[in-house]
This record gives C-alpha cells, structure tokens and sequence, in this order.
C-alpha cells in the first residue's frame, strides 16, 4: 500500500508539463500567425475581393432583375414551374420582411461555399477513390472535420485572417466540405466493375476513364454529397455570423442572446427558405439529368 | 455481514450530510459568465461557499442578459458573481423592484472600464490618435479589409449590453460621416480575435472593448478621448437605450459591476449573503489575476484555487475567524 | 477445320498467382506442388500453371471450363486486363508482356475487342453512342463514325434502337449492342467472356446461330469462353478444357466428344445429347468439289474423279445429285434438270439432330451450303452415325 491513488484517479500528467505543452504550442501558433500572417491573408486577398464583389453585386442590382435571374435558373435547371412559383413567393415574402440584403449577403456566401467545396471537394473524393492510402489518411480528416467545435479552428483561422468573410467562408467550407468528398469517393468506388472493364478493354485511358466512365456514373451519388453540402454550408450561416459574417446569421444571433423571438424566427425561417430552394432545386436538377438511368430494368 | 455494515455507514453519512446541508445553505446555483474574471469570482464563490458556509454550490454557464432574466423569471441561478448591469438597467432594476433580485455589493470595487481604444504603438506615432477629432481625421488610416471605400470601427458583440451603447456614441460621433463602418465581430472571440491579430502584426485597430480583461491587461492600448467628459445622465437616459433617438456624445462612465443574488436567496442564508456582498477586487487586483490565468492557461477553478492558496490577504478580510479556519483546513486537503 | 492457318497468338508457360507476394511462390508451383499446399502454406491462390496454347487466325477458340476454372481469368491475359506472374502472350509473334502503358492502349484500341458476361455497356450513353465506344475513346468524331455504328447495329439486328438507353433493352439486345460495339472497331481478334452465359436458353440459342453467321463472313478470331459444352461443341473449331487452372485437353469438337483426355472431360462428355450439340460443320467433310454444269456435256467434262455422284450447281446455286452412271446414260445436249436427285442441302450451323432423318433418307452424302450458297463440305452418313452411337 504504497501509493495506489492511480487506482481510484487517472494518472494524469502532471499540471505543469501539460501547461508547458500547451504554452509551447499557444506560442508556437502565435509566432507562426506573426510571421505569416500577411502572406497567409494576401493569398486569400484575390478569394476576398471575389466575395465582396460578388456581394456588391447581388445586393446593388434591383431586386427584380436578382429575383428574375434567379428564377430563370431555377427554371433551367429544373424546367418545374411549380418550382419557380414556390422560389418566387419565397423571396417576395423574404423581401416584404425587410430580409432581402441579408438574405443576398447569405446567398452569395453559401454559393461561393458550395462552389468552391465542389471545386476542391470533388478532386479530394476522385484522390481517394483512386488510392487506399489517400483513403485511409483523408477519412479521419473528415471525421475530424465534421465533429470538431467550430470555435476550435475558428478563433486560430481568426488570429490569422481578421474576421469577416474569410475565416467564415474557411468555416462553412470545412465543416461542409466533407459530404461532397466522402460521397464522390464512394460514387466512384461503387462504380460497375464490369463497366469500367470494358471501358479499359477497349483502350481507355485513365482519364477516358474517370471522365467518360466513374464521373458520369457517379454522378448520382456526387448529387446527393453536394445536396448535403449545401444544406450543411446553411446550417453554418449561424456559427460564421459569429465571426463577423454578415448576413441573415446575424439578426438570429442578435435575436438569441436579446431574446427577439419573433425576429429570430423570421430570420431562421428565411434561413430554412434558402435550404429548401437549394435542395429542391438541386434534386430536381439531379434526377433530370440522370433520367436516362431509371429506366426499366429488363431481365 | 462486514460489508452490510459498511453500505450501512455510507448511507448514515449521505443521510447526514444531506441534511447538514440542507439545515444552513441547500443547493446553490452559481452563474458562471464565459469570461474570464466572472469565472474566477464564480470559482472563488463555489470554493468559499461549499467549505465555509456548508452549501452545496453549483456552476451553471450564464451571459448577461440571458442570467439576469432567468433570475428574475425563475429565480435560478441564486447568485451572479459578476454581473454589468449597465447592461441590463432596466431589467436589474425591475428586479429590484418587484423584490425578486438583491444587488448584495460591487464585485469590482473600482467599476468596469469600457471605452473606444486603439493600441499604444499607433498613438506613439501620432499622438492626435488618442483623441477622437485625430481619429476621424485619420480614418483612412483604419482601412476595412473587406471594404477599402470605408474604415473600420469595431463594435461590441451581438447580445450584449455594450451593442446598444457603442452603438448610439457611433452615431453621436457621426463615425459614419468620418468613413467608418460599424462592424459587428459576431462575438467576444471574434472582437478579441480582430484586435490580437492586428496586435501581433502591430496594424491598426480601433473598436469598442472592456476592462478588467486579459486582453486589455496583455495588449497596451489607449482609450481614446472624446473630450466630452463623461454625462452619466445622459448615458443612463438615452446611451444605453435601444430607442434613443439623439444620443449626445459621452465618455463611458465607470460600470457599476455587482454581486447580484435571488432575494430568495439572500433570506435563506444571511451568513452566505453577508460574504457575497463583501467580496469585491480592485481593477489593479483582478487584472493581475487575469494576468496571471493568461500566462498559465488557468481555467476557472484552476485559478481559483490558485487565488485562494496565494492570496489569503485578499480573501481572509470578506470572512469570518470561523469560516476562514475552515477554509484553510480545506486548502489544506487541495 | 482446316489446319494449315497462321498462328495468330500464342500463350507458352502462362502463370497467374493471386496473393501478397506472388513471385515468391512461383518455384514451388513449378515445382509441382499442389493448389492446397500453396494455399495452406502460402495463403497465395493458384490462378492458371502452366498454360500453353495458340490459336489460330480466322478460328474461333473455345475455352472451357467450370467456375474457378480460372478460364475468365485466362481471357483477361489475352489484353492484359489481368498481368500474369510469368509467361509469355505473343500476338502476331509480338510479345504484348514487353508493350509499355502507352502501346498497350493502342493494342487493346485495335487489336482486340471484347464482349462481357454481363455485357458492360455504358448505362449514360445512348445504344448507338456505346457501339460506336471503341472509336469514340480513339479519338474519332461521331459524324465519321455514325454511318459505321449504324450498320453495325442494324447487322446485330436492332435498327432503330439508336438513342435508346442500355436500360431500356432486355438482355439479349443489350449484349447484340455489346457485340455490335465489338465488332465496331475491327479489331481482328474478339474475346468473349461467357458472353451468352447471362441469356435465356431460347436467346443462347439465337444469339450463337448469328454469331456463327456472321463469322462466316467477318472470319475474325475468336476467343470464346463458357462453362457450358453444348455451346461450346456448337460454336468451337476447336476447344480448351480448363480443370483448376490447368488445361486438360485441346482439341476439335469431335475429339473433345470421342476421345475424352481424362475422366473429367468424360464425365462432361457423357452427358451430352451429341444430336443436339454437334453442328454439321464439326463432323462435316471439308474440301467437297461441286460439279458446275447445265448441260451434261459441261458435267462430263467436270466430273469429280473417283466419285459416284456429283453436287451439281448452276448459277443459280445447287440443284441436285447426280450420279457417274446417270450422267454416262444421257445424250450430251441434254438438260441436266430431269436427271437429278433430289437431295435436301444442310447448313453447317445445322445440328446433327437436324439432319438426322434427311441423311437416313438419302443414300448419298448430304451437301453442307452456307447462307450465300457456298459448298463448304458434304455430311457423310457414316460420320454421323459413328458420332452418335454411344462408346
């Protein structure tokens, strides 16, 4: 019975090295945030004018020409006029009740997100279907990606950037990215196998391959994982609110810590509006251009 | 048999722990603000609370305005060790009225600090900037970085009492006319993130903040002057209203910060009351103490403790000969 | 059929080991040690040991085999979808082991075209869109390509289906679209993977009697896999009988059915309607002459030496049998037309069962004639009979 205080209490590591880790790191970041700050900020420089003008744009042209464009998209790409009507009431109600900027401001945010998610999600989903290695390591990334508190990698990315649009748009993208990774992998990893063969017996090349073969018939799937990023890149309209993003995140976290019921209502509802377009729109899309795929299946 | 005996005892001593308990003090809620001196005092309370006055003391997280209503509401949380009812004026005083709260005594002797600051390194170049006729003057020396058309004001967090006051000494100041833009840093971690980065690269920053804060005691920044003086008068009728219409431009007074407790409990135990009204800390006191939970990475209860261990000469005045003898013992055992 | 072909590819000392560290185990199973041992010891699968064979141009090659044979193993070495740990693959005498990646594309685009079990058509591009694939991924433009994916698919026998989707076929005009798109890019030599396995029985049946028509004009080389011996008697001039890997027997249809290599190929043999298996052109007599003549002064003069009867032609094909002691009896200027016999003419595709009761009726050999009315060979009675009776 000498010392068997571990028995009963984790034997942890003693206060003062944990301090000393956590000073050394704390220290380590700062100095790196120092000395690479501005080259970090400048690289993203381009990404931010992009941003801000896109903003400018959508909330400085007249309402009806946004609101018509908008439309006409929708109607392009889902050919439903009952679509079209439900997105039109849609923003004449978000408009009446005073929402139109901040809904704008929300809009350019989330499709600048959901673009740029794609433009690097897809390419990291092709990466890991084609190599278990890749897979293995960007996997727990994913996982980490998904359940880390924002505010963990918020307030460095902050240190780094300032608040605003940046660190926001760096926000949404991480927590939002992972769908769209993980489904094109698996898209492409569930492509035929007989399929492909077939593509490679007849002389197709790697890149014959991946665009004419695992791309178009992973498709389906990709859909549904940038379906799942945009509805997660909303979801995080709050939490970038809280680093400066401007937009409908806002008014609902005013709302929240004042207690505006009615206004943080409002606010959320618009938030859900813009899901519900952006998902029934990118749906209808989805299965449109995948008709061809659903026919009947003959013995 | 032997074991029988044992359960037996266990159960004697909860019996009558709980009932020691429940004779003095009972169950304690304490709101704990996301703050790092609220924390502290909270910490501090606990501390105190469960070993010299036997209660059964409890941390529950709190922010200003979300607190004070549940306090009034539902009478829970008992105490807030910190509360900066500039912020919640009206609804302090509603409380108060109606008997619901009790204002037992200033947690920070001196008042808070708030104010327009830009950091030190700026005025050493061009002393005009610790006035804010050289600010306007200056504003393009505070470029937004989403928005090089306008300058950058960093306001306070959404939520919180400061928004409507820095908002309304925004307008007095005409800030607007002069360039600025006000922005809205999301939350405390953003303001303190905008203003540590532009620190550690020594770039411009000017924006609303508060003291006693870590941020204030590490990064050297001067208040900026609005050579008004400061008008409580006007402050309290219209600054820190959300419908005032014409706000007249005034410096901040100091805050009144209170201890603020449940009438409920105040009554329940006067001895408790008693010590939440006489502990207090002076600025100088609690930015060293921030200070020192900045360096250490101290949370809460670690610094408490520390506070506790190393700073009886503090402490030992807010009690009792009895209660401090047992305090100590319980020091003793940490 | 005929022997004397060129050799179009051959296989020598073919292996294929599946596991971690396959060259590792190929001495011992050189050495001889058996599939379990190497599995036991090893944890590596013996794919293929030891394959050796060649086929030739213009035949087609049935290999044959139950499942884990190994034989859709050994057709993917053929275009190395699958590389083998050792042995040697040479097509056109050019050894496709030594191809690097680039070559070995521009092999598969024009060399070799394959047809699936499961017919791996591309489910996103229209029917006319997947014949025409194997030019597509060659870089050719659909304009040039079009008129030829047409044709294609019209000699498959599913015109009008051009922008139809792979779906919306069933399975027996979605693998006539897997052999079109074969067929579409020229490549001399075709690989078919149980390609009729996946059919019913009804559709098998079919799809193997135009495969062999079109053979007769396309004449390409052909790889042909199945499990089933029926299909393979019927379509196979000759026939590899795959046994865990190894190649039991190679031979002619007739040889595969009368004399069985080992007790395996026995036992599948045994259990085969040979009426209904064997078609006419495995038992058939190649080389027949025909006798072209209208006049029996133009039939003396051409009458096969050393025969009795003749198989007579005139342009407007075959007409009858005639025999040496008919043709003697008749003035010269007479019409050949009265003094024939009747006789039906066969099909080469036709099975033996077909031809059964007309061979019984006749006492001269049956001529075999082709679709466009070529002689290609008379069915002796004799053969027929020697092939059915039981051993």
């Amino acid at each position: 019975m000498i010392d068997s205080s571990w028995l009963t209490e984790f034997p942890d590591m003693s206060r003062r090295d944990l301090l000393a880790i956590r000073q050394t790191l704390d220290g380590a970041y700062r100095s790196f945030s120092r000395a690479y700050g501005q080259s970090i900020e400048d690289f993203f420089n381009p990404l931010l004018h992009f941003l801000v003008w896109f903003e400018h744009l959508l909330i400085q042209t007249p309402w009806w020409i946004v609101l018509a464009v908008i439309v006409g998209l929708v109607f392009a790409a889902t050919r439903s006029w009952k679509l079209c009507a439900g997105v039109l009431a849609s923003f004449l109600a978000i408009g009446y009740f005073g929402m139109w900027e901040n809904t704008m401001r929300t809009l350019s945010i989330i499709t600048v997100c959901t673009i740029l998610s794609i433009c690097i999600g897809i390419p990291i989903g092709i990466l890991m279907a084609r190599s278990d290695r890749a897979r293995s390591i960007i996997t727990p990334l994913l996982d980490i990606m998904q359940t880390m508190p924002a505010f963990v990698y918020l307030i460095p990315v902050v240190m780094l950037l300032g608040i605003g649009k940046i660190p926001g748009v760096i926000a949404v993208i991480i927590y939002a990215i992972p769908p769209v990774i993980r489904l094109t992998n698996l898209g492409i990893r569930l492509v035929n196998k007989d399929t492909l063969e077939a593509a490679t017996a007849y002389g197709a090349t790697a890149t014959q391959r991946l665009f004419g073969v695992q791309i178009p018939l992973a498709m389906p799937t990709i859909m549904a994982g940038i379906n799942q990023t945009i509805m997660m890149a909303l979801a995080m309209v709050v939490v970038a609110s809280m680093i400066g993003v401007k937009g409908l995140g806002q008014p609902v976290l005013k709302s929240i810590t004042n207690q505006y019921f009615t206004l943080g209502l409002l606010n959320g509802l618009a938030i859900v509006a813009l899901a519900i377009i952006f998902d029934r729109v990118s749906q209808t899309y989805a299965k449109r251009a995948q008709r061809h795929m659903e026919g009947t299946e003959n013995g | 048999m032997y074991t029988k005996s044992i359960i037996a005892g266990i159960l004697t001593l909860a019996a009558t722990s709980s009932f020691a308990a429940a004779d003095k003090c009972g169950k304690v809620q304490i709101a704990e603000m996301n703050w790092n001196s609220a924390s502290l005092m909270a910490n501090v309370d606990k501390f105190i609370l469960n070993n010299g006055f036997d209660c059964n003391a409890d941390l529950i997280p709190g922010d200003t305005m979300p607190t004070s209503t549940s306090m009034i509401e539902k009478g829970q949380p008992d105490i807030a060790p910190e509360m900066w009812t500039n912020a919640v004026q009206e609804l302090i005083d509603r409380g108060v009225k109606e008997k619901r709260l009790s204002i037992a005594g200033a947690s920070l002797s001196d008042g808070g600090e708030e104010g327009f600051w830009v950091p030190k390194y700026m005025v050493d170049k061009d002393p005009s900037l610790a006035t804010i006729q050289g600010i306007i003057k200056h504003a393009k020396e505070f470029p937004n970085p989403e928005d090089s058309s306008v300058s950058a004001f960093y306001g306070c967090p959404p939520g919180w009492g400061c928004q409507i006051s820095s908002g309304n000494l925004f307008k007095a100041l005409k800030l607007k006319d002069a360039g600025f833009e006000l922005i809205n840093p999301g939350s405390s971690a953003g303001l303190s993130g905008s203003l540590s980065r532009a620190y550690e690269r020594k770039e411009p920053w000017f924006g609303y903040y508060w003291a006693p804060t870590a941020v204030l005691g590490k990064y050297k920044m001067v208040k900026v002057d609005f050579g008004s003086g400061v008008h409580p008068k006007e402050y309290i009728n219209c600054i820190t209203k959300d419908d005032c219409l014409d706000p007249k431009v005034t410096m901040f007074p100091p805050s009144p910060v209170y201890s603020v407790t449940t009438t409920e409990f105040a009554k329940k135990d006067p001895k408790a009351y008693a010590y939440i009204a006489k502990r207090s800390f002076t600025n100088a006191q609690m930015n060293k103490l921030l200070a020192w939970m900045e360096d250490n990475q101290a949370d809460g209860q670690y610094a408490a403790e520390n506070f506790m261990l190393n700073h009886k000469d503090i402490w030992s005045k807010w009690v009792n000969k009895d209660v401090q003898a047992k305090l100590e013992k319980a020091l003793d055992k940490l | 059929m005929d022997n004397n072909r060129e050799t179009l590819i051959e296989i020598e000392g073919l292996y294929q080991i599946f596991g971690p560290t396959p060259n590792n185990v190929l001495p011992k199973v050189k050495a001889g040690a058996s599939k379990e041992d190497i599995l036991a010891e090893t944890g590596h699968t013996v794919g293929l040991q030891d394959i050796n064979l060649t086929v030739k141009r213009g035949e087609i090659f049935v290999i044959m085999g139950l499942s884990g044979s190994g034989k859709s193993t050994l057709i993917r070495h053929f275009n190395r979808l699958i590389d083998p740990t050792a042995g040697k693959i040479k097509v056109s005498g050019e050894n496709i082991m030594e191809l690097s990646p680039k070559d070995l594309i521009t092999f598969r685009r024009h060399k070799m075209a394959m047809v699936f079990q499961h017919f791996g058509l591309m489910p996103h591009r229209c029917v006319l869109d997947n014949v025409g694939y194997g030019l597509l991924i060659k870089g050719e433009k659909r304009a040039e390509w079009k008129p030829k994916a047409v044709s294609w698919l019209d000699a498959v026998g599913l015109s009008g289906y051009e922008d139809q989707y792979p779906s919306q076929l069933s399975g027996g005009q979605q693998q006539r679209v897997g052999l079109a798109r074969a067929l579409c890019t020229d490549a001399e030599i075709l690989l078919m993977d149980e390609a009729f396995s996946a059919l019913d029985p009804l559709i098998r049946s079919d799809m193997q009697e135009q495969l062999i028509e079109l053979q007769e004009n396309l004449q390409k080389t052909i790889i042909f896999i199945t499990h089933d011996l029926d299909e393979a008697l019927r379509l196979g001039d000759r026939i590899a009988v795959l046994k865990d890997g190894k190649l039991v027997q190679i031979g002619t249809p007739v040889d595969i059915m009368l004399h069985p290599a080992d007790d395996y190929v026995q036992a599948f043999a045994k259990d085969v309607n040979r009426a209904r298996a064997l078609s006419v052109q495995t038992i058939m007599t190649p080389n027949t002459e025909k006798l072209v003549a209208n006049t029996a002064a133009e039939a003396k003069a051409n009458f096969p030496k050393n025969k009795e009867y003749a198989f007579v032609f005139d342009n407007d094909g075959y007409q009858g049998v005639l025999t040496r002691e008919k043709l003697e009896s008749l003035e010269d200027e007479a019409p050949l037309k009265g003094a024939l016999h009747h006789i039906e003419s066969v099909r080469p595709t036709d099975l033996l069962q077909k031809v059964i009761p007309l061979s019984l009726n006749s006492r001269f050999d049956l001529p075999v004639i082709n679709k466009s009315g070529e002689l290609k060979g008379r069915l002796e009675a004799s053969k027929l009979a020697d092939v059915l009776s039981p051993k």
